[in-house]
């Protein structure tokens, strides 16, 4: 990483810690994005391996009910 | 759409470039005209500095677009932002891939990202995408000039034209939709953005039919 976008990023920490609203709500926006990635990538390999609904859900604190009606419609596209 | 040469392809990247250095988090028909203008060597470029569009005013101008509130002003990459919360986004894409595979990881990121009813789970946007690509009109008029005047490839001044048509035509209904309000919100663009290529070459006070029928011109001259 370069000086100046280090000196950057060091700035951007200091105006979250300063709890600036516009850099907080933007930082948790930006990990929801990981975090839906993550776990999409996470479910599609736990009902590859042959987990049950029910198993991923309990792991990931959920209902089954919830995890399937996310995720078992859009089961189609990739497969390992 | 037609494919773009390797000229093409470095404005781009260069307009990729200007975005990043006015901390604009996606890729918009204004920053491809500052793309043509810092590559600098092509028709297109002359072109646009004889109707006195330069690189360094051009910039400027997009700051002072951006004070109108017609572009969004500087904003924190998602590295830098996910940096803030002490989250390492480059070490996560690479254990990921490292994982899951690329196609698996591509295949989750469409997932997430996609367009669907309910609407759960659903982001506009993810980190481990590269930030949006809001030129596909331009690219998609780019090339439909092309077929018309018989190039097989895209080149800078073909782009060019296509930001100009793109410009002067109104955006297809299928682009007003809540995905796409949600995406242009998540890079924090305003909500009536529809590219600011326009807004930005009415500064200089180009004249688009002039201007298109210019880089017209040149096309005609080089050989196909």
């Amino acid at each position: 990483m370069s000086e100046a976008a280090s000196s950057e990023v060091t700035e951007v920490a200091a105006a979250t810690s300063s709890q600036d609203p516009e850099v907080g709500l933007a930082a948790v926006a930006a990990l929801r994005g990981l975090v839906e990635v993550l776990e999409a990538l996470q479910v599609e390999n736990a009902r590859a391996k042959g987990w049950s609904w029910q198993h991923i859900a309990a792991r990931l604190g959920v209902t089954k009910q919830a995890v399937h009606k996310k995720y078992a419609a859009r089961r189609f596209g990739f497969r390992r | 759409m037609a494919q773009r040469n390797e000229h093409a392809r470095r404005v781009l990247d260069l307009g990729r470039d200007e975005a990043a250095l006015l901390g604009h988090r996606y890729l918009g028909p204004e920053h491809v005209v500052l793309g043509t203008l810092r590559d600098g060597g092509s028709a297109a470029a002359r072109v646009l500095r004889v109707h006195g569009v330069e690189l360094v005013t051009a910039r400027a101008a997009m700051r002072r677009l951006a004070d109108r509130g017609v572009v969004p002003g500087p904003r924190p990459s998602d590295a830098e932002l996910l940096g803030s919360l002490g989250i390492d986004l480059a070490a996560i894409r690479r254990t990921t891939e490292q994982s899951f595979g690329r196609r698996a990881v591509g295949w989750a990121i469409r997932e997430a990202t996609r367009a669907r009813r309910g609407g759960i789970g659903r982001v506009p946007r993810t980190p481990l995408r590269d930030p949006p690509v809001l030129v596909t009109q331009a690219l998609y008029h780019a090339g439909e000039q092309a077929r018309a005047v018989g190039h097989r490839m895209v080149g800078p001044e073909l782009l060019l034209l296509g930001v100009v048509k793109d410009i002067q035509t109104p955006w297809p209904r299928c682009m007003k939709n809540r995905w796409t309000r949600q995406l242009h919100a998540s890079v924090g663009l305003p909500e009536r953005y529809r590219g600011a290529a326009g807004p930005l070459l009415a500064t200089f006070g180009v004249d688009l039919d002039e201007l298109g029928a210019a880089l017209m011109a040149e096309l005609l001259q080089a050989v196909p």
